[in-house]
């Protein structure tokens, strides 16, 4: 326990958090660049190479100074900002006060044998113009802190005073041995009293309101919360309980809207490293309010590592608290030789564990398996050549159809972004996107093998309701015996159809005739191949469908008789859709080329299975007509 | 109102006497750091804009004074320890160099009445540019600081580029290169108005690069542009040396012992070292004049013993060196590298104590490589920006905190600075969250084969300071390159389209190992690929809540469900290649901008799919606020703006920020801004630092960083109200930042004229303002309102005036 105390450490931030200074009690400051995380400068014997003049070489080297406390000081100047103006007061064992001006390196003044037997605490109110010391002697010194001139000392007690905190208005001073006296820092009258903590304060503050002080002595478990109210209570407000002792102090008053009582969020850092959190709307919530702790986690090698390889939270500064209990914490932490700074986002009631990295330090480490461990997962590279893209998603294609149309539309309303707004007219009218969908169509249909215009065409119409449903009469029609052998998806020769037709008995060939007129009359097959069977039907079984089924022939005739009036307006279209497909053509030549030679050959297809119908048609009439 | 990001290496800095302190040019300031930390104590401000040279007045007293002459025609006179300022003399003409003799030379005895102070200034000529429509040219003039005037009739040199003065140590003798040849004049002892100078000159067969004078002997070394260094000895002997008594006939004998001299240069002898490679920048004797420090494009410090020609080196530096300065402590000296960094080394050693370093500077070589996209990236979370460097390295610098906070070496490779670049990299992309960053390098092809693409994306440690490279995809869209990378706002998802007509979205994928639940390796697949018709993509963005990716496909803009990979719509037709997209925050809007010789900003309404307004102009860069509706446009103005005055044509602004909100057309304010090309833009919200700092800016919650072509940003309040108050202090802190000056039309009718092309609904109410008669008629004609309103108006104003005759 005793190796992993940050006690004897002396931390300070600059004011504007970007700079964070460190004595580690070997007489040098480091000063360190909480942006970049590197260190910016040291003061070795910054103060020994001074003082030469004065006292000869009595004391030499870094390791005389015996630095007892630490303060960042900043010199309000709100139009400059951030440049020349903050300076780093120190108290030494000896006795002697100094201040360091950061920025420029060099040391701002000095204030020899301020406190014989040792400075214990400097604190100073928010607009820095004053600095209080204070010290074994048990005097409060009260110097100006530009040029470093005593401007006033007074006696608090007759004993070593052990910590001092100044009010932020300035107008109150608190100091502590045991015994926390609380002063006017003008006529230096004594205003309160509290007595309670056992041993030496350690760490003292006002709170920013200045109506509390917070304290933590030497071995205690807690932090007190005294309220400043001149009576003449003598004991602690409230106790916040602490796992060890606590090192550091820092509060943030808290907006709960009630101004004349605002609440408290307090955080506290103890021996062992580890960042308390409190937070409450009220100093009676406060007292109830559990820690939220901010460590780092320990494991079994911490007890075998040599002191200073701990990774600890050495320094925090409360930065805002935000409503909902939680609040910003600027902290260093890590390994004192390298610390690292992050800001962290404290909720109350949720503790934070915080990552140490052990990059950039040279220790000797027992066991390399977790730096090994370590560098492992992180070379883990995965790398991908130029074919990345297996696996992945392709576009969605999306067949384009008027029935789906709305829904789609709903679709995009629902994601958010896009209202109802593709509807059926804007489809229409960008041609570009027809242009998509009908290449992602066609090529649809290609991959099914099927006729691809009949199917297209029939499911359109049929879907429109153009044409009935009675496919499925068909389709068992033509799966019965009766259509064995004979191949409607294709031409056959005439012969054979002759030979297959003279080989049936008249009963079945009837039949068949009946079978072919219906899938004639749905057009469920090409015409062009259906005719010849039913001509050839109708010239080798002629008698037998006179004589058996008159009413077929008919009908037969009826559909025939229909289909000629059609004829002529026909033929128009095909030719006008001739004339327009060679207009386009023309005019796209150049422009999407392979896009639209596929359409043109599905359409081009379309018609001339279309005049080819009409032509056989025409044969088909005539045969029957002379038949008859 | 927070600038930052300036270049500590614009001008030479300068020592203070006790070696404390260096004084550096920094912008419009003269920033000084103390030199046993690095850190800055304090800053000169007053000039309105770039100083270029600073000089620290010698005196063995601790006094601070020091000299500084701006591009603002003006010189200053500065007690720089307290730090105040003491005189201002108006000289008028931009100084490009300034060097003063006399302050070399001081005397011990201050009893007697000190001589009038004279200043060589090397400025650039306005004047003649307007009066002969040529180039500006430089000039040197003679200046009394004493009497605070310029001496007249004192022209030393014309020249067609101002360039800079070199002084000897001792002051007496003042030098220029221009080209191929060396001009040095004698300062006479006795300064006053009026006197001759004596004038040689030195040829050389390249062009001269720098030069320095030896701080006792007659020597001069000059450098070159192909790495050699000449030393002539004994200059100036014929001319200089009392008032040229010598009888010339004695040198026509020596002529034929003067080896290396060219032609009837006045030098005794020409020496040429050889060991840089490429161009010298930097020459500098030692103050006991033994040694020679030289330095180049290499970033290799060379010492030279001046007798022997024996070489020490200080290599690695890293980048090329532009200046070396030392200072009165032998053991102290400076060097400024062209990487904005101020090295400082003890000096017989040669061993760099502390640095200096600012914002990466933008490489002037990488300036070739067009249509690499030039790749300054902010990180609103952090408040960060990402610049790329040439070194293969991207640098995260902070923005409040104005300084670095880490490098990322992108990729595996030595730099060399003097090298020809063969890797760029040339987008970056940090994630909302702050965890991922993506970058894209190119290897450039050498004669034409082996280019390679590489996309790469990294984990992100604590604070921005360890980058861990995650995923590395070589070639991710064949051959073709990279047109834009955007991460997804809320999710672990990427989009990069490129020009090869396919874009691709990447997601990350973790595989848990079974044994311990953590994740252990995080990298990045193609999740989805998607293409429009073979276009190319020129851009791609998610909107901000990462339900629709819309990607560019040149001129049309398609909408895309980024999860199921669907295409949603498709919008558009814009004239050229759409090259920035951005949702306007939750807005329904998307913003679009193309270049070329038809540029066009574009707002287009995704509830209607259709465009809302439209301005005809450059956009060099777009940034939408997340969360309400307004964002900000950096627009390249046309060179044919009249409205600047001449005061103003050094560093004229060429770009104006414009801040939208997307159901207006109207610009809500206006920011009139320099050096705009290659700028971006971003909101960035607005830490408690800032609060601190700039207390102005509690009223909203961004603020809207500028980042200009030189890397110098400002942060800027969007939504204050444009007080005068506030513009004067505006003003006062950058020059590169005018505030709107509204007059003519504008004045009456509060609106840009030149930008609007077509808007589609009427939205400027045109009412005219009261007593408008009075500047109804002035400013050209071309902006003049249309006749009918300036009838109306005119007719009031006669009947309003003749009211007034009646009373």
């Amino acid at each position: 326990m005793g190796s992993t105390n940050i006690r004897d450490i002396l931390t300070s931030f600059n004011p504007s958090l970007d700079l964070f200074a460190i004595s580690t009690g070997d007489g040098r400051i480091k000063i360190w660049d909480t942006v970049k995380g590197q260190l910016q400068t040291e003061f070795a014997d910054v103060a020994s190479t001074e003082t030469n003049s004065i006292f000869g070489k009595q004391e030499g080297g870094h390791l005389s100074m015996d630095y007892t406390c630490m303060k960042w000081l900043t010199l309000e100047k709100k139009k400059k900002r951030k440049l020349g103006s903050s300076l780093l007061i120190l108290g030494t064992g000896g006795g002697d006060v100094l201040a360091l001006d950061v920025s420029a390196g060099q040391l701002k003044w000095r204030v020899n044998n301020c406190h014989p037997g040792g400075v214990s605490a400097v604190s100073f109110p928010t607009h820095g113009s004053r600095i209080y010391t204070t010290g074994a002697d048990g005097m409060v010194c009260e110097i100006a802190s530009m040029s470093g001139n005593l401007l006033n000392k007074f006696s608090a007690t007759s004993r070593a005073i052990s910590s001092l905190s100044v009010s932020p208005d300035g107008n109150m001073i608190a100091t502590a041995s045991a015994k926390l006296k609380i002063f006017n820092s003008s006529n230096h009258k004594k205003l309160q009293n509290f007595s309670g903590h056992p041993g030496a304060v350690r760490c003292m503050i006002f709170s920013e309101d200045g109506k509390y002080v917070l304290s933590s002595a030497t071995g205690e478990r807690y932090v007190s919360i005294w309220k400043i109210d001149g009576s003449k209570n003598k004991s602690a407000c409230s106790l916040l309980n602490m796992d060890n002792p606590a090192v550091f102090l820092d509060s943030k008053c808290v907006n709960s809207g009630d101004a004349k009582n605002p609440g408290l969020a307090v955080l506290a850092i103890s021996e062992t490293g580890i960042c308390y959190f409190w937070h409450g709307k009220t100093i009676e919530e406060l007292r109830n309010s559990k820690p939220t702790k901010i460590s780092i986690p320990f494991d079994d090698e911490v007890l075998n590592k040599p002191v200073g390889a701990i990774p600890n939270v050495f320094a925090a500064k409360l930065q805002s608290i935000y409503e909902p209990a939680c609040g910003n914490a600027f902290l260093a932490y890590g390994l004192l030789i390298k610390p690292t700074f992050e800001k962290v986002l404290v909720r109350q009631g949720t503790d934070v564990i915080l990552n140490v990295s052990h990059d950039g330090i040279l220790l000797p480490i027992n066991r390399s398996r977790k730096s090994k461990k370590a560098s492992d997962t992180q070379s883990r590279v995965t790398a991908l050549d130029s074919s990345n893209a297996e696996g992945a998603l392709l576009p969605v294609p999306k067949i384009f159809d008027l029935v789906d149309g709305k829904s789609e539309g709903k679709d995009v309303a629902s994601n958010g972004m896009l209202k109802y707004s593709l509807n059926k007219s804007r489809y229409l009218n960008n041609t570009s996107q027809i242009n998509y969908f009908g290449h992602i169509l066609w090529n649809n249909a290609d991959k099914d093998g099927l006729d691809t215009v009949t199917l297209c065409m029939e499911e359109r119409l049929r879907s429109l309701g153009i044409i009935g449903n009675n496919d499925d009469k068909i389709k068992s029609k033509l799966d019965s015996k009766l259509f064995e052998g004979i191949k409607l998806d294709a031409s056959t020769p005439l012969r054979k159809v002759r030979a297959s037709i003279l080989s049936m008995e008249p009963n079945n060939a009837v039949k068949l005739l009946k079978g072919l007129v219906d899938v004639w009359q749905s057009r469920f097959y090409s015409a062009k191949h259906v005719l010849p069977w039913i001509c050839c039907i109708l010239v080798y079984h002629n008698d037998y469908v006179k004589t058996q089924e008159p009413k077929l022939l008919d009908s037969l005739y009826k559909v025939t008789k229909s289909k000629g009036p059609a004829m002529n307006p026909l033929f128009q279209l095909s030719g006008r859709l001739q004339l327009v497909l060679a207009q386009t053509n023309k005019a796209s030549n150049n422009k999407n080329v392979f896009l639209e030679h596929n359409e043109n050959e599905d359409e081009s297809e379309d018609e001339d299975v279309d005049e080819d119908v009409y032509g056989i048609e025409e044969d088909s009439q005539t045969s029957t007509d002379s038949d008859d | 109102m927070f600038t930052g990001g300036r270049s500590f290496v614009s001008s030479p800095p300068a020592f203070s006497n006790d070696t404390k302190r260096l004084l550096v040019c920094t912008g419009n300031t003269v920033s000084i750091f103390s030199t046993s930390t690095g850190l800055q104590t304090s800053e000169l401000e007053g000039h309105g804009a770039q100083v270029t040279s600073v000089i620290v007045v010698p005196s063995p007293k601790v006094l601070c004074y020091c000299w500084t002459a701006s591009l603002d025609g003006t010189i200053k006179y500065w007690d720089f320890a307290a730090p105040e300022l003491m005189r201002n003399i108006d000289i008028r003409f931009p100084i490009h160099s300034m060097v003063i003799p006399s302050v070399l030379s001081y005397t011990t005895e201050t009893s007697s009445k000190l001589p009038d102070v004279f200043a060589y200034v090397y400025t650039e000529e306005v004047k003649q540019k307007e009066e002969q429509s040529k180039y500006p040219g430089g000039q040197i003039h003679k200046c009394n600081l004493t009497k605070s005037r310029v001496v007249g009739g004192v022209t030393l040199a014309e020249t067609r580029k101002p360039g800079s003065i070199t002084i000897s140590p001792s002051g007496k003798y003042i030098g220029t290169y221009e080209k191929r040849k060396l001009q040095i004049w004698e300062i006479p002892a006795k300064d006053s108005d009026h006197v001759g100078f004596k004038k040689i000159r030195l040829h050389h067969t390249k062009t001269i690069t720098t030069l320095a004078f030896h701080p006792s002997e007659m020597i001069v070394a000059a450098g070159d542009v192909t790495g050699r260094i000449l030393l002539w000895r004994g200059i100036g002997r014929r001319t200089f040396s009392n008032g040229g008594k010598f009888i010339n006939g004695a040198f026509n004998k020596d002529a034929d012992d003067r080896p290396g001299v060219r032609d009837n240069d006045d030098a005794d002898s020409c020496t040429t070292w050889h060991w840089h490679s490429a161009q010298v920048n930097v020459l500098f004797f030692s103050s006991d004049g033994a040694y020679l420090y030289s330095g180049g494009r290499e970033g290799v410090l060379v010492v030279w013993q001046l007798e022997t020609g024996k070489k020490k080196f200080l290599p690695r530096i890293g980048s090329p060196l532009l200046y070396f300065i030392n200072s009165s402590d032998p053991s102290l000296s400076s060097i400024s590298c062209a990487d904005n960094q101020i090295r400082l080394l003890r000096m017989p050693s040669m061993e760099i104590l502390k640095s200096i370093s600012g914002i990466k500077l933008p490489s002037s070589s990488l300036e070739i490589y067009e249509g690499f996209g030039s790749g300054v990236v902010f990180d609103r979370a952090a408040g960060l920006i990402a610049v790329p460097t040439e070194n293969y390295r991207v640098q995260l610098y902070s923005l409040f905190d104005d300084r670095e906070i880490s490098e990322v070496q992108i990729c595996q490779r030595n730099h060399h600075p003097g090298d020809e670049i063969t890797v760029k990299v040339n987008l970056v992309a940090l994630s909302p969250d702050g965890s991922t960053m993506c970058t894209v390098e190119t290897r450039l092809p050498e004669e034409g084969i082996g280019s390679l693409v590489s996309l790469k994306f990294w984990a992100c440690g604590i604070q921005n300071k360890d980058f861990s490279l995650s995923t590395v995809i070589y070639e991710p869209h064949r051959e073709s390159g990279i047109s834009s990378i955007a991460f997804h706002p809320t999710g672990h998802m990427a989009v990069s389209s490129s020009y090869g007509g396919d874009f691709k979205v990447w997601t990350r994928r973790q595989e848990i190992h079974p044994k311990d639940q953590a994740p252990q390796n995080t990298g990045w697949t193609c999740h989805a690929v998607g293409s429009y018709k073979k276009k190319p993509m020129t851009a791609a963005t998610f909107s901000s809540d990462g339900s629709v990716l819309a990607v560019a496909a040149e001129k049309v803009i398609t909408l895309w469900d980024p999860d199921r990979n669907i295409l949603v719509a498709v919008i558009g037709d814009s004239l050229e290649p759409i090259t920035t997209l951005s949702f306007v925050g939750k807005s329904e809007y998307l913003v679009s901008a193309s270049r070329g010789s038809n540029p066009h900003l574009t707002i287009w309404s995704m509830s209607k799919l259709c465009t809302s307004w439209s301005y005809r102009l450059q956009a060099e860069d777009i940034t939408c606020s997340m969360d309400n509706s307004t964002f900000a446009v950096l627009a390249l103005s046309e060179s044919s703006k009249g409205t600047q005055s001449a005061k103003a044509t050094i560093q004229g602004p060429d770009g104006v920020i414009l801040l939208f909100n997307v159901e207006n057309p109207v610009p809500l304010s206006t920011w009139f801004v320099s050096k705009a090309k290659g700028g971006r833009l971003c909101f960035v919200p607005s830490s408690t630092k800032l609060d601190y700092e700039v207390p102005e800016t509690k009223t909203s919650d961004a603020v809207l960083a500028y980042i200009n072509g030189n890397h110098e940003y400002v942060l800027l309040d969007p939504y204050s109200e444009q007080s005068s108050k506030l513009s004067i202090s505006r003003q006062h802190n950058s020059n590169n930042l005018e505030e709107t000056e509204r007059f003519g039309y504008s004045s009456i009718y509060g609106e840009l004229p030149e930008f609007k092309l077509k808007i589609d609904q009427a939205l400027i109410s045109s009412m005219p303002s009261e007593k408008s008669w009075r500047t109804i008629f002035s400013g050209p004609s071309h902006t003049l309102p249309p006749l009918p309103k300036l009838c109306s108006d005119y007719l009031e104003s006669l009947l309003e005036r003749r009211t007034a005759v009646v009373e």
